[in-house]
């Protein structure tokens, strides 16, 4: 299947962004916890393999203090110096761990292990058989000279951020593989709906241009009536229509701003949805002051439009639409059904819609909130359930 | 009468200044050729600890044997082992206590 990429789906990439992100910090934190486990494990063999070589001297040192330790037995109490090496320092334990003499340096001996490091020192724990002077352990401590580490450290920084932007490479490789579907489905998902808004826009065209120039004069009643009926529902369409329009096409134009007198735009789109209000009895209050802003007419109007349709769409028969107007601050209240609190953190997410009973995407506030992240207003939703809501946008 | 009570009470103050140890183990030891110093080395090479070597002295003297002596059987040929202990418990443990007080390693090497 060929899938065109174009600058619909290249709006889309926040979300293929955000993926990308999460699975990225995920694959790279385990990459790290693996390098960080390899190296653990390479140390401690480094360690290991240092501790044997080291083991064949200590042993040999532990063997001689050993004989030293049998004399001293012997001759005790004529004599009664410790035997004493430059080579090591030692110390000697009774079969309960009670230390008879030491001249170690680090007392902190672990009689579970036969050659251990503990600071920066080496200890070997010997066991005897013949308990000369008591003695059951002889331990042998020297000095560990840290040469060894330094070997080791450096091989696992070297190979450690090798591997470390070697599988990152890797890891945004498989990234992109794991995101094409999702990618040709968004891309495919966007052709759809940019074609079949394209095919509506001229049938839809032709009957909102019809039903302005029909003679309503010259018909009957019942006419006028399912001609009202054809009109609102051409009017819900085309709202719907230029939604679709603006998630697909609009929103990644360049804006062109201009000031704009929200006074007369507010009055024009209010009259535009007023056959919608009388559909359900709702009644208009207007309290307008004059109040400009500057701004893309083509977005400003998909804001005002999106507020006064759900104002509309989401009240009760006989309900008023309320809008209040001074610089800075436009508010659109309706008498409607309003929203739950738990609801409230989740309107302006994108094919979220509370009642489905009415028509629509649930696009309509995820434009309204786009437009007004993007000019850097701010939109405040105070609702109560069963009373009404009221959208303030303030500038 | 006088004397002869003065006497007696002499007597029990002198047999009591020694210690338990003094009292029941040098009065025998004196005449062996090996000393109480040798044979505490001895205990030491076998048992090692302080608990060790005491427990190992006791159940020796209430139990003498062969077997468990830690005296060559050179030794043991020539002296025999010792008579089963007549002493009590305390008394056996107040001697022994003084023995490996006497000997011991801790404190004396330097």
């Amino acid at each position: 299947m060929s899938v065109l990429k174009n600058k619909v789906t290249n709006s889309l990439l926040a979300s293929e962004k955000k993926s990308l992100l999460r699975f990225f910090a995920l694959y790279m934190a385990m990459i790290l916890l693996l390098i960080i486990m390899i190296s653990t494990y390479y140390y401690q063999t480094q360690e290991k393999l240092m501790l044997s070589q080291q083991r064949a001297t200590l042993f040999k040192y532990g063997y001689i203090h050993a004989k030293r330790l049998k004399v001293l037995h012997h001759f005790f109490d004529e004599r009664v110096d410790y035997p004493r090496d430059p080579r090591f320092k030692s110390a000697i334990y009774d079969i309960d761990y009670k230390s008879i003499f030491s001249i170690l340096e680090d007392t902190h001996v672990k009689f579970d292990e036969e050659i251990y490091r503990t600071g920066n020192h080496i200890q070997f724990v010997k066991s005897l058989d013949d308990f000369y002077l008591g003695t059951k352990y002889i331990i042998i401590e020297v000095q560990d000279d840290g040469l060894w580490k330094d070997d080791i450290w450096k091989h696992i920084l070297a190979y450690g951020i090798f591997f470390f932007f070697l599988f990152m490479l890797f890891g945004l490789y498989l990234a992109k593989l794991f995101l094409k579907p999702m990618r040709d489905s968004i891309v495919l998902l966007d052709r759809f709906i940019k074609d079949t808004t394209h095919e509506l826009n001229t049938p839809l065209s032709a009957i909102l241009a019809n039903i302005e120039m029909m003679d309503t004069d010259a018909m009957i009643d019942k006419n006028k009536t399912k001609l009202n009926r054809i009109n609102i529902a051409a009017k819900t369409v085309s709202t719907l229509y230029k939604d679709l329009t603006f998630l697909t096409l609009e929103q990644e134009k360049e804006n062109e701003d201009e000031s704009i007198d929200l006074k007369i735009l507010i009055e024009n789109r209010a009259e535009y949805f007023a056959i919608l209000a009388q559909s359900k009895k709702l009644n208009y209050q207007f309290d307008l002051n004059p109040a400009m802003i500057y701004m893309d007419r083509q977005k400003l109007t998909r804001v005002i439009d999106n507020l006064i349709s759900n104002a509309i769409k989401y009240n009760k028969r006989n309900g008023i639409v309320g809008f209040s107007l001074k610089q800075g601050e436009l508010t659109i209240w309706d008498t409607g059904i309003g929203i739950s609190e738990s609801d409230m953190d989740f309107v302006f997410d994108r094919y979220i819609r509370f009642n489905q009973s009415e028509g629509g995407f649930g696009v309509g506030l995820s434009i309204v909130k786009k437009i007004v992240d993007d000019y850097n207003m701010h939109i405040k939703v105070i609702s109560k359930e069963s009373e009404g809501t009221k959208m303030v946008l303030t500038w | 009468m006088v004397k002869k009570i003065f006497i007696i009470f002499c007597l029990f103050i002198v047999l009591h200044a020694e210690d338990a140890f003094e009292r029941n183990c040098i009065s025998c030891h004196e005449n062996l050729p090996s000393t109480l110093q040798e044979m505490f080395k001895r205990y030491l090479l076998v048992y090692s600890s302080e608990n060790n070597v005491k427990a190992g002295i006791k159940h020796y003297l209430k139990y003498p044997s062969k077997d468990i002596s830690t005296m060559s059987d050179l030794f043991i040929e020539r002296y025999s082992i010792k008579e089963k202990t007549t002493l009590s418990e305390k008394e056996l443990d107040d001697a022994i206590d003084i023995y490996w007080n006497k000997y011991k390693i801790f404190g004396k090497l330097k």
